[in-house]
């Protein structure tokens, strides 16, 4: 088919992020959503509407907008303060259901409030969901596949949702474009907000909250934030992070002490380590973890695939100790030390103290000579 | 009070063997080792905490090819009373929404066979799919509560369920009633090691296939009344359209080797990035 051919298909429905607060404050990761679906809207020439679920929120709605949505739709309710599953679920299903043209596209944050509302929206309109994408993008797609004729077509713009596949090098772009909407999430820290414009334009409106008896089951009892202080991995300037090239959990130990060197620092862990249970899942770096972007960070023996780079190959300086040489880690790491993990790191620890309290003495004598 | 419990587990390759990998870096199925989802210990773990602590029976519900057996066995082992596998070609090539579906329909038959379930456990995430979706899918199929991302629980007098989750940068402490399908996260207690005596019982198991299948069965889509064209690329709203490789970023990496630890070290240390990467970050710190 041929470029004016394809014109004339025009895609049905905008594309909408379900936005995610947290005790009245936007989390990160919906800026972010806002920034990605931005691009999608534009390339298709479509709507960025933005829904938001809370009590006492309606403040919040033009910082969404500053960040690129066109309309907010805003849920405001005493039984929506803290994030229920199944209320949560019954409003924005009831909005879905209620809009003319339901959304093109659906986009939320990789959370653990998003990875439990997303399926539950996916399943109960049997559509499509891609967990944890890299990308995401609108492009073209033509099914040959003959398993299903009623699938067979060229779909002129569909949601590419991009991600890493399963212990390989390879990214695979996963589509759906029969059913409406095209649904992925993405992890925080992976997408780019645009720099907020208060002089953009919006809507705000208000939706229905309708709940039923069969959606109050669970009640939220307590929720108790920042149980585990000094592992906030996303705020780190420094990242220590230990893979299974320790060979033991004690190992850990000397990955505690590199990381207290450091100020503002915390300790990752590769997905391994987490699976074997040496250490909680907070601290797991990588695409089913979390995504950082630290000055400094140190991966002592992670041999570096795919769903590790993800999370932390936007780190400033990266140096990998492996004792492996052709280890995946030294492809992409800026300085790499081949050797035994514990003769490499004690000495860095002596090193590394050493070298900060110089360069300390370093500031002051500078500060002084002002 | 005898509670009917489920948990769903899986079969997935073994990341860590290099024997199943292809030339082109994709994983042949086939040949690559296998095991149990590691998430899914946490799952059966809690199951049989539960059968332990409050009375009732376990049921291993699993879907995949004939050598998804092993897991069922495995979980037998472990003190689970009953297995299922749900066992299709037709299940080729299923996304997370066929998934759930099939599971779900399985689910319903194992429930006619066992009793309907009070509460299912499934771990987390499996570590080939890494979506997390199955659970909360099967859960909206079955248009139950959810607790996802569970580190403990306890079951009241009541039959209500205290749970605690993980949430984003912190902890969350809820009630449930049953029945209910529960995410058990990895921060859960591991699984206990199998008994001796478990072990050996499915050993002997083994040997008597006839024995054998009256503690695992396997169903086909025809037997638990499930939709065909629900299930496998058909039944799937996803398919992955398109690999790529991923081109190497970055691939100029100073390696350093070949001396003693310390001079390793200091050689990194005198590099001029590290050095004025360190004097930054003092500075912003100071």
């Amino acid at each position: 088919m041929s470029e004016q051919d394809l014109s004339q298909f025009s895609p049905k429905g905008d594309v909408l992020v379900v936005a995610e607060q947290i005790l009245g404050e936007l989390q990160p990761v919906t800026m972010e959503l806002l920034g990605a679906g931005r691009i999608l809207a534009d390339k298709m020439e479509r709507q960025l509407k933005c829904v938001l679920l809370g009590y006492n929120i309606t403040d919040l709605a033009p910082k969404l907008i500053e960040y690129g949505a066109d309309i907010v739709y805003i849920a405001d309710d005493p039984e929506l303060y803290t994030y229920r599953t199944l209320p949560y679920r019954r409003v924005v299903c009831d909005f879905l259901e209620s809009m003319k043209e339901p959304p093109h596209t659906a986009l939320l944050g990789s959370t653990t409030t998003g990875r439990d509302l997303a399926p539950r929206i996916a399943a109960h309109f049997d559509t499509g969901l891609t967990a944890d994408c890299t990308e995401l993008d609108i492009g073209p797609y033509e099914h040959k596949s003959k398993v299903d004729p009623s699938k067979i077509g060229l779909y002129p713009n569909c949601l590419y949702a991009i991600r890493p596949s399963f212990g390989e090098s390879l990214k695979a772009r996963i589509l759906g474009p029969w059913k409406n909407p095209q649904m992925a999430t993405t992890r925080p820290g992976v997408m780019v907000p645009l720099k907020p414009d208060p002089n953009r334009q919006g809507k705000i409106l208000k939706i229905p909250v309708v709940l039923k008896p069969e959606d109050y089951r669970l009640i939220v009892e307590e929720t108790i934030r920042e149980v585990s202080k000094g592992i906030k991995l996303t705020e780190a300037d420094v990242i220590v992070s230990g893979g299974y090239g320790l060979g033991m959990k004690d190992g850990l130990d000397l990955i505690f002490q590199l990381s207290k060197c450091f100020e503002n620092s915390a300790v990752g862990a590769s997905r391994k380590i987490v699976d074997l249970g040496w250490i909680p899942y907070q601290h797991q770096v990588g695409q089913t973890g979390k995504t950082v972007r630290p000055k400094l960070y140190i991966a002592c023996g992670i041999s570096g695939a795919i769903q590790h780079r993800v999370g932390m190959s936007k780190s400033g300086l990266i140096i990998a100790i492996n004792k492996d040489p052709d280890a995946p880690i030294f492809k992409f790491a800026h300085h790499g030390i081949v050797g035994d993990i514990y003769q490499i790191i004690p000495e860095m620890i002596k090193q590394f103290g050493q070298k900060q309290s110089e360069s300390e003495r370093g500031v002051e004598a500078v500060v002084s000579a002002h | 009070m005898a509670y009917n419990i489920f948990v769903l587990v899986k079969q997935v390759p073994d990341q860590g063997s290099k024997a199943g990998l292809n030339p082109d870096g994709t994983i042949d199925r086939a040949r690559a080792k296998r095991m149990l989802n590691p998430f899914d210990r946490y799952a059966l773990q809690a199951a049989l905490h539960m059968k332990k602590a409050y009375g009732g029976s376990v049921t291993a519900i699993s879907m995949g090819p004939p050598p998804a057996v092993e897991v069922l066995l495995e979980a037998l082992e472990h003190g689970v009373d009953k297995g299922f596998l749900l066992s299709d070609r037709r299940l080729a090539a299923s996304d997370t929404l066929a998934t759930a579906y099939a599971l779900y329909k399985t689910v319903e038959h194992v429930g006619e066979a066992v009793g309907k379930a009070d509460i299912f456990f499934c771990g987390l995430q499996t570590t080939d799919g890494d979506t997390a979706q199955v659970g909360p899918q099967l859960a909206e199929r079955l248009g139950l509560p959810q607790i996802t991302y569970c580190e403990d629980f306890s079951i009241a007098d009541d039959r209500k369920v205290h749970a605690r989750r993980i949430i984003e940068g912190g902890v969350q402490r809820v009630i449930t009633s049953m029945p209910v399908l529960v995410t058990v996260a990895n921060s859960y207690h591991p699984l206990d090691y199998k008994s001796f005596r478990g072990a050996w019982r499915i050993q002997q198991l083994q040997r008597k296939q006839d024995e054998l299948k009256k503690y695992i069965q396997t169903v086909d889509l025809d037997m638990i009344g499930a939709d065909a064209e629900r299930c496998g690329l058909k039944g799937s709203p996803t398919i992955v359209a398109h690999t790529e490789k991923v081109g190497e970023i970055g691939g100029n990496c100073t390696m350093h080797e070949g001396s003693a630890p310390e001079n390793l070290v200091s050689e990194v240390m005198c590099q001029t990035t590290c050095k004025e990467f360190l004097l930054n970050l003092q500075q912003k710190t100071a």
